[in-house]
Order: C-alpha cells, then sequence, then structure tokens
C-alpha cells in the first residue's frame, strides 16, 4: 500500500515537471477556463481537511464522546490533506519558484500584496489552518508519544524522547496542557468555519455568474464537513479492521460520522436548490443561463454525478441498517467523494467556460498530465497518511484512558 | 520556566500508586502533613488530581492567549494598513485605502494564528518543555502506562521517614529512596 502511494506520488512528480518543463500548454487550461483540475482538486483536499478539525475541537468542546476512537486519525488525516491541498496553488502558478510573490514581505520593489484581493485572505486562511491544525495535532501527540518513549529502547526511544519534548506527565503539565488544549480546540472551531468560507470567497467575490453568490460560504463549509467525514469514513473503516481497532473504534463511531453526512449532505440539497430558485427569483439572465446550460450542456454528466453522489446516495443512511453496515458505509462514502470532486468540477469549470461573451464560450477537458496530478495527489496524501499510522499513535492512546473508569481501591484504613 | 539541570543534594522519595483514591489520600495527607515540593504524576489528567494539587487556581496560560490575540490583532490590522498607505494613489473607483471589512478577514486570521502560537508558547514555558535532562530516576515508565506517583526530589533528611510512612498508609504499592544526587525540577505544590 506504501509503495503505491509511493508510486503514485512519483506520477505526480513526473507530471509536474512535464508540466513545468513544456508549459501549462500540456494541461487543457485555455482561455476562459484558467482554473481546472488544479484549482477543483485544491478545493478538494481542503474540504476533506475540515472533518479533523471539527472533531477534534469542536467536538471535544460540546464534551461528545464519540470523537475519542477517531479524532486522532482524522486530525493526521486534516493535517495532510492541507499539505496536500497546499500543493495546487504552487503548481497551479506554472511558475512555482515565484510562489514566495505570495507572502507579505519587503522586496526591492517596495509593492505590497493586496490584502483586498480574496486570494490573499485565502493564502492568510489556509496558511493559519495549516498551521494551527498542525500545532494542535502535535500537543495531541505529545503525551502518547512519551508513552512510545517509554515503551522504546535504542535509537528509537531517543527519536521519541525528543518528540514527546520529556513529558513526564506531571500535574503541573497536566494542569497547563489542559488550559492550553481547551483554548486551541476554542480557537479551532471558528477556524474550520472559516477556512472554506474564505476559499469560497475565491469564487463568490467574483461577479462571474453561477459564482457570485451570497450562500457559497455556508454551502461551502458544509460541503467540507460532508466530504471530510466521508473521507474519515472511507479511511478508518477498513484501518479499524486491518489494524484491529474494535475495541476503540466501531460501528457507533461510523454510524455518527454517517449521521453528520446525513445532515450536511440535506443542506447541501438545500444549497443545491436555492441556487436555481435564486438564478429564476432574480430574473438575472446570465445566473438562469448558466444554471440551465449546468444541468442540460455540456458537463449535464457531472452534474448529475454531483446530485446523485451528494443528495440521492447519502439517503441510503436514513435506514438504519444501512449506516450500521459496513459495505454501505464505504461505497456511500466513496460516492460522496467522488461526488464533491464533481461539485467542485461544476463551480469551477462550467462557469468560466460560458462566460458573459458568448464568443469565447469553451469547453474545457483535463489533459492526462491532469489526470496523473490528480491521482498522484492521492499518493502524496496516502503517502504521509501511512507513514504516520505506522509510527505514531493513530488512536489517541490517553484520551481513551479518560474514556474509561479510574482504579479505585474502595475504602482505605 | 523549562528545567534545567541543577545538581542539588536530597532526599529523593518516589511512590508508586495503582489506584486513584488512594493517591489522593496520599496528597491529601501530605497537604495536611505541612509537606510541600512533591509532584504528582499521572498517565491521564483527572479533575481530581487537578483539584487536590491546583485547588482550582486557573492555568496562567489564559493570558498568553489574550496577549497573542491581542497581538494578532492588532497586526492584522496595521500590515494591510500601512502597506496600504504607501500606495495612496493605487485607489481604482474611489474606494477607501484601508478597507475594514476586507481587513477584518486578515485580522481573523492573525488573531487566531498568533492566539494559537503564543497559546502554545506558554503551554511549553509553564510545562517546563522541553526537559530532556532531567533525572531519569523520576521518569517511570509506568506513570505513563497505567500507574500514578509522587515524587519527593529534595526532601529533607529530617523528613524522610515521615514523609514514606504517609505514602505507604496511603495505599502506595511501592515506595522507593535514593540519596544519590538529583536534579531540581519545578514543583507542584
Amino acid at each position: 500500500m506504501l509503495g503505491g502511494s509511493v508510486a503514485a506520488f512519483g506520477l505526480f512528480v513526473w507530471a509536474v515537471l512535464m508540466m513545468f518543463t513544456y508549459g501549462l500548454g500540456t494541461t487543457g487550461l485555455m482561455h476562459p477556463n484558467m482554473w481546472g483540475v488544479m484549482i477543483i482538486t485544491f478545493v478538494f483536499w481542503i474540504g476533506i481537511g475540515h472533518a479533523g478539525t471539527l472533531i477534534s475541537a469542536i467536538l471535544f468542546l460540546v464534551r461528545s464522546r464519540w470523537r475519542t476512537g477517531i479524532y486522532r486519525a482524522s486530525e493526521a488525516m486534516t493535517v495532510f490533506a492541507v499539505m496536500t491541498a497546499l500543493l495546487f496553488p504552487v503548481i497551479h502558478l506554472g511558475r512555482a519558484w515565484q510562489v514566495y510573490w505570495f507572502f507579505p514581505y519587503p522586496n526591492q520593489r517596495q509593492l505590497w500584496v493586496n490584502f483586498k484581493s480574496p486570494l490573499m485572505w485565502d493564502v492568510f486562511a489556509i496558511s493559519t489552518y495549516f498551521t494551527v491544525s498542525a500545532v494542535f495535532f502535535y500537543i495531541g501527540l505529545i503525551p502518547d508519544i512519551a508513552i512510545f518513549r517509554d515503551h522504546a529502547t535504542g535509537l528509537v526511544k531517543k527519536v521519541y524522547g525528543v518528540l514527546s519534548l520529556g513529558w513526564r506527565g506531571t500535574s503541573r503539565q497536566w494542569h497547563h496542557y489542559m488550559g492550553s488544549y481547551g483554548f486551541f480546540a476554542a480557537f479551532c472551531a471558528p477556524l474550520v468555519l472559516s477556512v472554506h468560507s474564505v476559499v469560497s470567497w475565491d469564487f463568490a467575490m467574483a461577479p462571474t455568474a453561477g459564482w457570485h453568490s451570497t450562500i457559497f460560504p455556508p454551502y461551502f463549509v458544509a460541503g467540507a464537513i460532508f466530504s471530510g467525514c466521508a473521507m474519515v469514513i472511507t479511511l478508518l473503516l477498513p484501518m479499524t479492521y486491518i489494524f484491529k481497532w474494535e475495541p476503540y473504534v466501531n460501528l457507533w463511531h461510523f454510524e455518527n460520522l454517517a449521521k453528520m453526512c446525513l445532515l450536511t449532505s440535506g443542506i447541501l440539497t438545500y444549497a443545491y436548490f436555492m441556487e436555481y430558485f435564486i438564478a429564476w427569483y432574480s430574473q438575472n439572465p446570465y445566473e438562469q443561463a448558466i444554471f440551465i446550460w449546468r444541468a442540460n450542456g455540456d458537463y449535464a454528466p457531472q452534474f448529475w454525478g454531483m446530485v446523485f453522489c451528494n443528495c440521492v446516495a447519502p439517503l441510503l443512511w436514513y435506514y438504519r441498517p444501512a449506516r450500521t453496515n459496513i459495505y454501505s458505509l464505504m461505497v456511500v462514502s466513496i460516492l460522496i467523494n467522488i461526488g464533491m470532486w464533481l461539485e467542485r468540477f461544476n463551480i469551477v469549470v462550467s462557469s468560466l467556460a460560458h462566460n458573459f461573451d458568448p464568443a469565447t464560450w469553451s469547453y474545457y477537458w483535463p489533459t492526462n498530465i491532469e489526470w496523473c496530478i490528480l491521482v498522484g495527489s492521492f499518493g502524496w496524501f496516502m503517502m504521509w497518511f501511512l507513514v504516520f499510522c505506522k509510527t505514531f499513535p493513530a488512536v489517541a492512546i490517553t484520551e481513551i484512558k479518560e474514556m474509561i473508569p479510574p482504579p479505585l481501591k474502595g475504602k482505605l484504613e | 520556566m523549562a528545567s534545567h539541570a541543577v545538581a542539588r543534594s536530597g532526599v529523593r522519595i518516589k511512590a508508586i500508586y495503582g489506584h486513584l483514591d488512594a493517591l489522593l489520600t496520599g496528597i491529601d495527607r501530605l497537604k495536611r502533613g505541612g509537606f510541600k515540593g512533591f509532584q504528582v504524576m499521572a498517565p491521564l489528567p483527572r479533575h481530581e488530581i487537578e483539584e487536590a494539587v491546583w485547588e482550582g487556581r486557573p492555568s496562567p496560560v489564559r493570558w498568553w492567549v489574550l496577549a497573542g490575540a491581542l497581538t494578532g490583532m492588532t497586526v492584522g490590522f496595521l500590515l494591510p494598513s500601512l502597506t496600504a498607505m504607501q500606495w495612496p494613489m493605487a485607489n481604482p473607483g474611489g474606494k477607501p485605502v484601508v478597507s475594514l471589512p476586507a481587513y477584518a478577514i486578515i485580522m481573523f486570521e492573525c488573531t487566531i494564528l498568533f492566539g494559537s502560537l503564543f497559546n502554545f508558547t506558554g503551554m511549553i514555558v509553564h510545562c517546563g518543555l522541553p526537559a530532556f535532562f532531567l533525572d531519569e530516576s523520576i521518569q517511570d515508565p509506568r506513570v505513563t502506562d497505567a500507574s500514578f506517583g509522587i515524587v519527593f526530589t529534595q526532601a529533607n533528611a529530617a523528613d524522610e521517614a515521615k514523609i514514606k510512612q504517609i505514602l505507604q498508609s496511603s495505599g502506595a504499592v511501592e515506595v522507593t529512596t535514593g540519596a544519590d544526587t538529583v536534579y531540581e525540577v519545578p514543583n507542584d505544590v
């Protein structure tokens, strides 16, 4: 599995090198479709990266017991998904070596970035999200790495010793640790909701038909949580049975994740419907044209695929035996992931392909280089995820202990 | 602050407990006996230990978070505003040079970022981390597994017998002592 992931990432590297060598002409990008698979996949991976922090922070604040078994692996998924997403704006530039132009720094031309641009908000939102999620993830790991240190020997013990920062588990440490952890959760909770809102403004701030909508932030956030929870099911379901995690992760967790998907699927379905309603109700001919074309035009298969995967397939989970059946959980969660990629395809591609001026209309379809980049991104993600599961506690040991009643001696003399 | 390895002479006393209630009894009896300068070690955070040792005092990490959040909010406003004001002529459409609705997003992100990084720093500082050079004898694999511990790193030799008696009578499964050179670590109580 790890070998396959590394091979897929190799494909990514090859495709990106081809693109850098021969230029963006190797992709299907052509005016007016200057955003394609790379932006679609960027938004897809950022969306996947929402479930981990939602589970670790928001469910921590509401003291939800079912988060315990799955939050560590979900957090790892978040960090690696955002790492994957971060690759895409860089390679999408075409001139990746000028990526530092994104950041505000005093340069020789005395120029600064435009902080009124949604793209710059996105740079801040995603770099903040990645940094804070990674630190939050690491803080959660410290006591568990100390357990690994105390059970290891030789060089491995030294490495875990350094990574655990010499954690001893004194009450002084726990006191400040728990104080810190609560604030981290409180800061991460609004961050989860803000990141995809900011990503949605990359689109909604533009006057492009099909993008310029106030429904975008909640619609994107619901979509992100939907795809993230589905990805947690897709990843953890096989791992639970391969690594024999059943005492800690079981159908109770997956059923709750399925319920989260059901809720967010309902919100998404409502948002899809409202987009059409507003296009009709606004009597804006451009809006109406783009929404009619999405359902009937060149990209109708992707549109109806999205509707099936995101609105229809999850309905199966309203039936309790279906959301407690591992096969149904696996199949529907994969369909949701496909559906959410198609949703971003619909948003990004169709609105650009049929812009305001019919003379510029075009048809975008990804080239093999772009498909390789898409497949390779899964390789990069899985490579990190598998290495993490191999070397670090993928189930939060300390928090599992908190679930168990403490050992009591009873009446003392 | 981070604990530095400072050699001190003293009696080291370490007790291991298998049960939470026995540990709490031990802490209570030590406090009532007027003994300070011991550490309690646990494999997990427990409110009972927190209450027994800290008696409701909150962690000062929260002040770090507040300082970080305010710093972040200020930076998030000043960075876009001051850089935009360097180019007051580049102002298409009569839009304001300093635009609060647009900068509110940068301010929010910086508030979260700085607040979290200050939070992490505060946690590291107050926990006394990193602590790579502490006495290995304090570290016991059992207290990151399923047992609890009380450690005196530099008890007075005159108190040794009394402390051992309290620890043993409260239900410690093992009490060990050593007069060897130990290292100063921050005290809990």
